[in-house]
C-alpha cells in the first residue's frame, strides 16, 4: 500500500452564511473566519454547543457545501465537490435498508469499479469490527451499534485519506459507545486515515483524539485547541485525562458566559 | 411438563407445545371439533343435493357432486395432515369458520334455486348448471381468457413503463416534474374509461385503442407514487452515495429507485386494479372479444348460467394476476421489516 502522507486538510478563513426563506430576516452566519490545519493521519475532534456550525464545517470539507468566503484544501488542492477520498459518516448510520450488510459495505467499491480488486479488504474490515457473520443480514436486523460499525467500514472501504465523522456515536448507549470508541482507534491505526470527529462528548474527544478543537456558536468560531499528550490506550480515570476534561469544560463554560445558548 | 435443565434450548415447535401444554382436554377437543365443521357442512350439503327432491322440472348432474367432492377431499386431507403438522392445524383451525359458512351459503343457494325455486330462473341458475355451462363452453371461455390477458398486459406494461419513466423522472428532476406533474394532475382526475367512446371512434384498431385506455389508467397511479417515492428519499442516502464516489447515474439507479420501491409497488398494485376495471369496461363497450365481451354477449341471449360462469372466471383470473404481482412484490421488498 502506498503510504504517502495524503490527508492533509487546510481550512483557511472559512465563513459560511446561510440565506433564510424570508428575505427580510437577517442571514445566518453558521461559521465565521474559521481556520484550522490538520496533519496527515492526525485524529482531531471538534467539540462545541449545538448550532455552532460543526456539521456545516464537516459538510464543507466533504464537498457537500461550499464556503461563502475562504477555502478548504486537501493536500494543497482546493476542495470542489465530493470525492471518495473524503469519507463521511452520519449520526444516523444511513445504511441502505434494501441492501444486505455486505452490499452496503461494498457499495463504494462497486461505484468505483473496484469490487473485484478490493472485496478481500472489505471482508477484512468486516472481520475487524466483528461482524463477518452478518454479511447476509439486512440493516433492519442489526442493533444500533452494529449498524454504526457497518457505516464506519462502508466509509473506510474506499480507503479515504480523510474520514469525517459527524457524531457517529451520538445515538448509542454508553457501553456500546465505549466499545465502538476502541473499534474506531483500531480502524484509525489500521487505515492511517486522517480522522475528524465531531462530538458532544468531551470524554470521547479526549479518549480518541490527538487534538481537541473547541468551537462556540453565534457565529460559529474556533476558540481554543488542546493537544492531548497521552499515549493510547487512554485511561479515563487518569489524572491527566481528568485535567484535560476540566480544562475543556471550563473553556466551554467560559464560552457560555460570553454568549447565550445552551450546551450539552 | 418437560424437565428443565440449566440451559433452555427449544425449537419453535417445542415452544408451541410447551405453551399449549396447559390447555385442558375439553378445550383441545372443542378446537378439533371446530376444525372438522367444514367437513360436516360439506357432507350435509351433498346429502341435501342428492336426496332432497328437485323443484318441478329442475334437473341436475353429477358435476356438482364432483366439485363439492373435490373440495371435501382436499379439506379432509388437510385435516388428517393437521394431526402431524401444527402449521397445517393452525391454518385450517383459522379458516374452519369461513369454510363452514361458505358451505352453508352454497347449501342455502342450492336450496333456494334447484330445490324450491324460490329464486327463479333464468336469473338465478343453480351452481351445477353454471358449472355445466362453463364446461360446455370451455373452448370459447379459454379463448376469452387469453384475449383478455393479452389486452390486459399489453395495456398494463405500456402504462407501467410510461408511468415509471415519468414518475421517477419527475421525482428526480425539477425540470421534468415542472412538465409532468400538471399533466398527471389533470389527466389523473378523469377516469380513463371516460375516453372510451372517443377512442372507439378514433382509434385505428379497437385493440390498440383499448390498450391505450388501460395504459392511461395505469400510467397515472404509477407516475404519482413513483414520483412521491423518489422525492421522499432521505437526503443522507444521496450524500452517503456521493461521498462514496457514486456518479449521478449510480445514485439514480442504485439509491433513488431502490429506495422508492415500496412506493412504486403501491403504484403497480393500484395500477393493476385500475387495469382490470378498465379492461372489463373496454371489452363491454367495444372490443369484440374477451371475458367482458362474453359476459355482455351471453346476457343478451339471456344465457345467465354462462354469464355467471364468465364472472367466476374473471374473478379467478384477476385473483391469480394480483397474487403473482404480490409474490414479486414480497420478493423485491423482502428487506422490509414485516
Ligand atoms: N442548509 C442550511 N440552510 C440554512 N441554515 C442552515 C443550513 N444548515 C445549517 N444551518 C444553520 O447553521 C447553523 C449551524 O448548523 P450546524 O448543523 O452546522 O450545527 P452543529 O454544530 O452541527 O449543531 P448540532 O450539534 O446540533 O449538530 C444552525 O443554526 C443551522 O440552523
Ligand atoms: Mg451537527
Amino acid at each position: 500500500m502506498d503510504m504517502s502522507d495524503n490527508g492533509r486538510i487546510e481550512i483557511e478563513k472559512v465563513t459560511k452564511i446561510f440565506r433564510r426563506e424570508d428575505e427580510d430576516i437577517e442571514t445566518l452566519t453558521a461559521l465565521e473566519d474559521v481556520s484550522l490545519n490538520i496533519r496527515s493521519g492526525e485524529f482531531v475532534s471538534i467539540v462545541g454547543a449545538s448550532g455552532c456550525g460543526k456539521s456545516t464545517l464537516l459538510r464543507i470539507i466533504a464537498g457537500l457545501e461550499t464556503p461563502t468566503i475562504g477555502e478548504v484544501r486537501k493536500d494543497g488542492e482546493t476542495i470542489k465537490g465530493t470525492d471518495e477520498k473524503r469519507g463521511l459518516v452520519f449520526q444516523d448510520h444511513s445504511l441502505y435498508p434494501w441492501l444486505s450488510v455486505w452490499d452496503n459495505v461494498t457499495f463504494g467499491l462497486k461505484s468505483l469499479g473496484r469490487y473485484k480488486e478490493k472485496k478481500e479488504y472489505a471482508g477484512q474490515l468486516l472481520e475487524m469490527v466483528g461482524l463477518s457473520g452478518f454479511s447476509k443480514s439486512y440493516p433492519s436486523q442489526l442493533s444500533g451499534g452494529m449498524s454504526q460499525r457497518i457505516a464506519l467500514i462502508r466509509a473506510l472501504v474506499t480507503e479515504p485519506d480523510v474520514l469525517l465523522l459527524d457524531e457517529p456515536l451520538g445515538a448509542l448507549d454508553a457501553f456500546t459507545r465505549m466499545n465502538i470508541q476502541d473499534v474506531l482507534i483500531d480502524l484509525w491505526k489500521e487505515t492511517k486515515s486522517t480522522m475528524l470527529l465531531i462530538t458532544h462528548d468531551v470524554d470521547e474527544a479526549i479518549y480518541l483524539s490527538q487534538r481537541v478543537v473547541v468551537m462556540t456558536p453565534r457565529p460559529g468560531r474556533i476558540v481554543d485547541e488542546f493537544d492531548i499528550e497521552m499515549s493510547y490506550p487512554r485511561e479515563r480515570s487518569h489524572s491527566q485525562f481528568v485535567e484535560y476534561r476540566n480544562k475543556i469544560l471550563k473553556k466551554l463554560n467560559y464560552a457560555h458566559e460570553q454568549s447565550i445558548g445552551y450546551y450539552i | 411438563m418437560k424437565d428443565r435443565s440449566d440451559h433452555i434450548n427449544l425449537t419453535t415447535k417445542e415452544l408451541n407445545e410447551l405453551e399449549r401444554a396447559d390447555e385442558s382436554f375439553a378445550l383441545r377437543f372443542k378446537k378439533r371439533v371446530i376444525a372438522a365443521l367444514p367437513i360436516v357442512a360439506a357432507v350435509l350439503h351433498l346429502l341435501e343435493y342428492n336426496y332432497y327432491p328437485n323443484y318441478r322440472l329442475n334437473t341436475c348432474t353429477e358435476v356438482y357432486n364432483r366439485f363439492i367432492g373435490i373440495l371435501l377431499i382436499a379439506y379432509a386431507a388437510a385435516y388428517i395432515l393437521s394431526f402431524f403438522s401444527a402449521k397445517v392445524y393452525g391454518y385450517i383451525y383459522h379458516k374452519a369458520a369461513f369454510y363452514t359458512v361458505l358451505m352453508l351459503l352454497l347449501t342455502a343457494y342450492d336450496f333456494a334455486t334447484l330445490k324450491t325455486g324460490k329464486l327463479a330462473l333464468p336469473y338465478f341458475p343453480w351452481v351445477d348448471s353454471i358449472l355445466n355451462a362453463m364446461i360446455d363452453d370451455r373452448e370459447k371461455l379459454f379463448d376469452c381468457v387469453v384475449h383478455s390477458l393479452v389486452l390486459l398486459f399489453n395495456g398494463y406494461f405500456k402504462g407501467v413503463v410510461a408511468g415509471l419513466i415519468c414518475g421517477i423522472g419527475a421525482g428526480w428532476s425539477r425540470k421534468i416534474s415542472y412538465w409532468v406533474y400538471p399533466v398527471a394532475k389533470v389527466l389523473g382526475a378523469i377516469p380513463s374509461t371516460t375516453y372510451m367512446p372517443i377512442v372507439v371512434m378514433v382509434a385505428a384498431s379497437l385493440f390498440q385503442g383499448a390498450a391505450f385506455i388501460i395504459a392511461l389508467g395505469v400510467w397515472f397511479p404509477v407516475t404519482l407514487t413513483s414520483m412521491t417515492g423518489v422525492q421522499a428519499v432521505r437526503k443522507h442516502y444521496y450524500e452517503a452515495a456521493e461521498t462514496l464516489g457514486t456518479n449521478k447515474a449510480g445514485i439514480l439507479f442504485r439509491v433513488a429507485i431502490p429506495a422508492a420501491m415500496p412506493n412504486i409497488f403501491a403504484g403497480l398494485t393500484q395500477g393493476m386494479s385500475v387495469a382490470c376495471l378498465t379492461l372489463v369496461v373496454a371489452e363491454m363497450m367495444g372490443v369484440e372479444s374477451g371475458l367482458g365481451w362474453y359476459v355482455n354477449w351471453q346476457k343478451s341471449w339471456a344465457a345467465f348460467a354462462k354469464m355467471y360462469g364468465a364472472l367466476i372466471i374473471i374473478c379467478i383470473t384477476f385473483i391469480i394476476t394480483n397474487g403473482v404481482l404480490n409474490i414479486i412484490k414480497k420478493r423485491v421488498l423482502r428487506w422490509q421489516k414485516d
